[in-house]
C-alpha cells in the first residue's frame, strides 16, 4: 500500500516535473524519436537518400551560373552588386534546405492524408498532429545542403567585400529564423486548403511558380502590383530580401516591421486556417 | 508504308483530342507561362534602368527574346515521355506499349505530335497576351527563310528532345530507378536550353562548346533567329542538330536490342 501511494506519488512528481521540464522538453524527445524512426526508414532506400541534395543543389548551381552569366555583363541589379546576390541565393537555397531537411517531406503529405482519412491515426495520439505530421519525415539527405548554402553564403560576403557588424550579423540570423517560420507558415497553408477542398495542385503549381519566381529574383526588383503581390498576398518576395537587406543594411525601421507584422500575421492565419480545418475534419476511413 | 502513317496519325489524333478532357490545365498552362516572362520583365527592368543595351539587347530585343523561347519551352511537352517510361517500366506494365502494333518510340512521338498541336494555339495565344499585358514592341525577323529555318529547328529540336526523353526512359530497363537524375536533367536543360538567361550573356568559350551540343539549336537559336540575330549560324545549325538527331537514333535502337528482353512484364 506505500509502495503503491509512493509510486503514485512519484507518478505526480514526475508530471509536474515534466511539466516544468516542459512541454519543449517534451517535444524534443518527440522531435529526437522520430528522427530515429525516419533514418530507419531512410536507410531501406539507400540510393535514394541524397535525392533531394542533388536535385536542389543542381537547381541552386543553375541559378548561381545564371547570376554569373547575368553579372559579367552588367555590375549592378538595382542597388545589389554580386556579393550581395550571392548572399541572396545561399539565403534563399538556405531555407530551403532548412525546410527540405525538417517538413517539406512530412508537410506535403498532410493533403493525402486528409483525403484519404489517414488523419485519425495522428488525431488520437498526445502530441500535436501537425507537430507529428511535420517533423515525422525528416530528411538528413539535405543537410549538405544547409552546407553548400552556407558557403555561397560566406563566398557572397567575400566576393563582396562586405564586413558587417556583429549587429548586422544577429539581425541576418534573427531575420532568418522569422524567414523560416514564414517559410513553414505558407507551406502549412497551402497543405490546410485540403481540409476545405478537394484537391489543391493549383495551389501547389501556384507555390511552386512563386517559388521558382522569387528565388531568381530578389524583392528589391519588384514594384507597384508585383510587390503587394509578392511581399503581402503570398510573402515569398520577402523571404531572402529582408535578410540580405538586414546583413548589408539597406533594411529600414519601416521594412522590418512591415516584415514582423507579414510574418506575424500570416501566422496567425496558419494557425487559425489549420484550427478551423481539424474542427471541419469528417474522417474518410473506416 | 500508307498504313503505317495512317495508325500513327490515329495516334496523334486520340492523344490530341484527349486533351480536350483537361481543360483546366489548358488555362493553367497558359497562364503559367507567365512566371518566365514576369521574370525576365522585371529582372530586366531593373537591370536596363540607366542603360541601353546588355550583350547587344536592347529591354525590347530581350524581351521579346523571352517570348520566343518561353513559347518554345512550352511546346516541349516531351519530358513527361521519360516519367512514363521510368514508372511503367518500375511497375511492370510497360508491356501496354510493347504490344501495340506500331513501334513504341514512334508512339511516343505521334502522341507528342498530338499534344504539340493542340497546345500550340493555346501558347500562341499566351504569348500574344504577355505581350499585350507587358506593353512589349516585339520584335522579329522579317526575313522569311530565316523565319522557315527557325521553324524547321524547333521541329528537329522538339524531335530531339522525344528521342532524349525516349532514351533516358529507356536506362530504366538497365537502372531501375532514374527519378532523381530526370529532375536534375530538367534543371540543367533549362539552363543550356537558354530558357532562363540567353547564352550570348555566357562567356564567348563557353558559347563555343556549348555550339557543339544541340540543347543549344532546341530552344536558343530559333529564339535568337526570330529575334533577328545569329543568322549566319544557321545552316550550320540545322546540319549539327540533324546529325544529333541521327547519331542519338542510332543509340536508341543499340540500347533497345541490348536490354528490351531484361524487362519483366506484369500486366498492361
Amino acid at each position: 500500500m506505500r509502495g503503491y501511494r509512493k509510486t503514485g506519488n512519484d507518478k505526480v512528481r514526475s508530471e509536474k516535473a515534466g511539466r516544468r521540464g516542459g512541454r519543449v522538453g517534451r517535444y524534443l524527445r518527440i522531435l529526437r524519436e522520430l528522427a530515429r524512426l525516419r533514418m530507419q526508414q531512410l536507410m531501406v532506400f539507400r540510393l535514394d537518400f541524397f535525392a533531394p541534395f542533388f536535385v536542389d543543389g543542381s537547381l541552386f548551381a543553375v541559378q548561381l551560373l545564371v547570376f554569373d552569366a547575368i553579372y559579367g555583363n552588367v555590375e549592378r541589379i538595382g542597388t545589389w552588386d554580386r556579393g550581395a546576390m550571392l548572399v541572396y541565393i545561399g539565403s534563399f537555397s538556405l531555407l530551403n534546405a532548412v525546410s527540405m531537411s525538417l517538413c517539406f517531406f512530412g508537410v506535403i503529405s498532410i493533403p493525402g492524408k486528409i483525403r484519404s482519412g489517414e488523419l485519425d491515426l495522428y488525431l488520437t495520439k498526445p502530441v500535436s498532429p501537425l507537430f507529428r505530421l511535420s517533423f515525422e519525415q525528416i530528411n538528413p539527405g539535405s543537410l549538405p545542403l544547409v552546407c553548400m548554402s552556407l558557403c555561397i553564403i560566406g563566398y557572397g560576403i567575400r566576393t563582396g567585400g562586405l564586413r558587417p557588424s556583429g549587429r548586422q550579423v544577429a539581425a541576418y540570423l534573427l531575420w532568418m529564423l522569422l524567414m523560416a517560420v514564414l517559410y513553414y507558415d505558407m507551406e502549412v497553408l497551402m497543405r490546410s486548403l485540403s481540409f476545405y477542398v478537394l484537391s489543391t495542385s493549383r495551389m501547389d503549381q501556384l507555390e511552386e511558380a512563386s517559388l521558382e519566381l522569387c528565388m531568381k529574383l530578389p524583392g528589391t526588383a519588384l514594384y507597384g502590383v508585383y510587390k503587394l503581390l509578392f511581399y503581402c498576398l503570398l510573402p515569398y518576395g520577402l523571404m531572402a530580401t529582408v535578410p540580405v537587406q538586414s546583413l548589408i543594411g539597406e533594411l529600414s525601421w519601416a521594412g522590418g516591421l512591415w516584415a514582423f507584422s507579414i510574418v506575424s500575421g500570416f501566422s496567425l492565419l496558419t494557425a487559425a486556417a489549420w484550427r478551423v480545418g481539424i474542427r471541419r475534419y469528417e474522417s474518410a476511413s473506416s | 508504308m500508307g498504313a503505317m502513317i495512317r495508325k500513327y496519325r490515329e495516334v496523334a489524333r486520340v492523344h490530341l483530342k484527349s486533351q480536350l478532357a483537361w481543360r483546366a490545365d489548358v488555362i493553367f498552362q497558359m497562364f503559367f507561362t507567365i512566371g518566365r516572362i514576369l521574370f525576365a520583365y522585371l529582372l530586366w527592368k531593373v537591370i536596363f534602368d540607366g542603360r541601353d543595351e546588355v550583350a547587344g539587347f536592347g529591354f525590347d530585343g530581350m524581351l521579346s527574346y523571352y517570348i520566343f523561347s518561353s513559347f518554345l519551352t512550352q511546346l516541349d511537352l516531351s519530358q513527361g515521355i521519360s516519367e512514363e517510361i521510368h514508372n511503367r517500366i518500375r511497375g511492370g506494365t510497360f508491356s501496354k506499349y510493347m504490344v501495340l502494333p506500331v513501334h513504341t518510340e514512334g508512339y511516343f512521338l505521334a502522341m507528342e505530335v498530338g499534344v504539340v498541336l493542340f497546345y500550340l494555339i493555346f501558347d500562341l495565344i499566351a504569348a500574344f497576351v504577355w505581350v499585350l499585358v507587358f506593353g512589349i514592341r516585339l520584335q522579329i525577323t522579317e526575313e522569311l527563310w530565316v523565319v522557315l529555318c527557325a521553324v524547321l529547328m524547333v521541329a528537329l529540336g522538339l524531335l530531339f528532345m522525344v528521342q532524349l526523353t525516349y532514351y533516358l526512359g529507356l536506362l530504366t530497363l538497365k537502372y531501375q530507378g532514374i527519378g532523381t537524375f530526370l529532375m536534375i536533367k530538367n534543371n540543367l536543360v533549362a539552363l543550356i536550353t537558354g530558357s532562363i538567361v540567353p547564352l550570348v550573356l555566357l562567356p564567348e568559350s563557353v558559347v563555343g562548346v556549348m555550339r557543339l551540343l544541340p540543347f543549344y539549336y532546341v530552344t536558343y537559336l530559333p529564339s535568337m533567329l526570330l529575334v533577328g540575330r545569329c543568322r549566319e549560324e544557321t545552316v550550320a545549325g540545322l546540319a549539327v542538330l540533324a546529325m544529333w538527331c541521327l547519331a542519338l537514333q542510332a543509340v536508341i535502337c543499340v540500347t533497345w536490342e541490348k536490354y528490351s528482353r531484361r524487362y519483366d512484364g506484369a500486366g498492361i
